[in-house]
């Protein structure tokens, strides 16, 4: 398990699409933190709450990007070939998905988590700079659950992407519905349960409760709490990983 | 050794492996020859278990392939030079394959400095031209210096030198003691580079045996006699039963083309008659015509005629 793990490691560390998508996904929720800092007409009004609320909502941006990355990282082996060289290395193929996941895993939480707390400083530290009140992470309730949701929605949605990529095995397609799930697919599915009748559709609608999940649930009656829905979302993505380690068990390379 | 028994591999209703059945010696070059859409590549991918088989089972010194610990230190592979991703470049392609089964990085230089590529090493894949790919999937395929080597149409896209060099670098490698299996339409280069052979079509085993013992089988060899007195000669071929034929006009050449009987026969006969000889020589059909001929009927895509 540890050579596969070794040879993801260089896998995705030598191409440089991979490094692209890293970048844009920690350049964006800070460019985006910079801009409202540098533009806001009334900084004297946003308080740090209103930047982490800001940063953890933009980061979910980060989050498809990344899921993007796994994603790509799988099926371009499907594209290329380079998959039946991997399998031939390493014919435990259930090890070379855990290995994706474990450094997908790593990797996705490390970089969110860079994300959100540059974003947090570059946010702060600009909107402090033009008067807004002091910025402290104090007088922001529950800052840690917050973080900690989103760190656990990008590892979940590494999972999921994963899961998917393995099964759909087409990089195009496959980023198609990655990003389409909680866009379009999630909401689709809602409207069809509530045309039928089923009241809350949304609430088991297992991505975008995730994401709901991170941010503040107070006064929110219609949503699942924040461990169920992760727990949700995190058995719906190991299911489809389950199931796509078994069905490329079964297929052939 | 590669021992492969009752190979069997079906997509939907269509047979491409139909019980197939043959082994790979060790310290011989053993070229595994078939029509296009024979199932050549798809019994090397069954083999190294990228393609479950119906039926059937492969080993390798005794072992099958998926529980070989380390697999790429057994059995060298090199399917397809494309499998690379074109945005890595040579040495990482070979680092990450080297890392996957526990191998160092000096082995990865060692392979690229033996496969010449170690000035190109650090270029990304898509700059790579089909001969440099193809000598990059040579050295993975050694990257484990393995026992067992099987590669898949080694010689495309090489230059004359590349084609010399993997010749060599084959025999080298059998001559160590490996036992290696390699598939090429080159049949020309086929039979420089291979003592034994393979041959399958639609799926099936049609012969494994040695390249010369095929020709001898599947080819009809004759003897080209030139000599003013080529008429006594033949006369005397046609009395122990041999089958002659004029090379140009009959009435005035003095060369011919005879079968069924030996070339010391044919000049024992011309000593007998007191012929002199300008030529005598054997004329003996290629592999590619031994080739042609045991794969006539199984063609699974056959060209139209030149018009």
């Amino acid at each position: 398990m540890i050579d596969a793990i070794r040879a993801e490691w260089i896998k995705v560390r030598t191409v440089r699409v991979h490094w692209i998508l890293v970048l844009i996904a920690i350049a964006f929720p800070v460019v985006v933190a910079a801009l409202v800092g540098v533009f806001n007409p009334d900084p004297q009004f946003i308080f740090a709450k209103d930047v982490i609320d800001l940063v953890s909502g933009v980061s979910v941006v980060s989050i498809l990007l990344l899921a993007s990355l796994w994603v790509i990282n799988l099926t371009s082996e499907f594209s290329h070939g380079t998959i039946r060289v991997t399998y031939a290395a390493i014919p435990a193929r259930w090890k070379v998905l855990m290995a994706k996941a474990a450094i997908g895993t790593v990797v996705t939480a490390v970089v969110l988590t860079v994300t959100f707390w540059l974003a947090w400083f570059v946010g702060s530290t600009i909107l402090s700079a033009r008067g807004a009140t002091t910025m402290s992470l104090s007088d922001v309730p529950d800052v840690a659950g917050m973080f900690w949701s989103l760190i656990a929605l990008a590892v979940i949605v590494s999972w999921f992407a994963l899961g998917l990529g393995t099964i759909i095995r087409n990089s195009p397609a496959s980023v198609v519905v990655v990003l389409l799930w909680p866009l379009l697919i999630e909401n689709l599915v809602a409207l069809a349960l509530n045309l039928a009748g089923v009241d809350s559709a949304n609430k088991w609608m297992p991505y975008q409760a995730a994401i709901q999940a991170v941010g503040d649930l107070d006064g929110y009656s219609d949503v699942l709490g924040r461990p169920a829905a992760q727990l949700y979302f995190g058995a719906v993505a190991l299911g489809l990983l389950v199931i796509g380690v078994g069905l490329d068990r079964r297929r052939d390379a | 050794m590669i021992e492969v028994a009752g190979l069997t591999k079906r997509f939907g209703r269509h047979v491409a492996v139909d019980n197939l059945s043959f082994n790979v010696t060790p310290g011989r070059v053993t070229g595994f020859l078939g029509p296009n859409g024979s199932g050549k590549s798809t019994t090397l991918r069954c083999m190294v278990n990228l393609d479950h088989v119906d039926a059937g089972a492969v080993t390798f010194g005794g072992e099958v392939y998926r529980s070989i610990h380390r697999p790429i230190s057994s059995v060298g592979l090199l399917l397809d030079a494309s499998y690379v991703h074109p945005a890595r470049s040579g040495r990482n392609h070979l680092r990450w394959l080297a890392a996957s089964n526990g191998i160092g990085r000096g082995r990865v230089e060692e392979v690229l400095a033996l496969v010449g590529l170690v000035d190109v090493a650090h270029k990304r894949l898509k700059n790579y031209s089909l001969g440099m790919k193809q000598r990059l999937g040579l050295a993975a395929a050694l990257l484990g210096d393995p026992a067992t080597v099987i590669l898949d149409e080694p010689a495309n896209g090489l230059d004359p030198e590349g084609i010399r060099w993997i010749r060599d670098m084959l025999r080298y490698l059998a001559s160590e003691g490996r036992a290696v299996l390699v598939s090429s339409h080159q049949l020309s280069e086929m039979s420089l580079m291979a003592e034994d052979l393979v041959v399958i079509g639609r799926g099936r085993l049609i012969d494994q045996c040695s390249v010369h013992e095929f020709v001898r089988r599947n080819t009809t060899s004759q003897v080209r006699v030139r000599s003013p007195q080529v008429g006594e000669i033949l006369r005397q071929a046609r009395m122990l039963g041999a089958t002659i034929e004029y090379v140009g006009d009959s009435a005035v050449s003095d060369t011919a083309l005879i079968s069924g009987v030996s070339i010391e026969v044919v000049g024992e006969t011309s000593a007998k008659v007191g012929a002199v000889l300008h030529e005598l020589t054997e004329v003996t059909e290629s592999l590619e015509d031994a080739f042609l001929a045991v794969t006539a009927t199984e063609q699974e895509y056959r060209s139209g005629g030149a018009s």
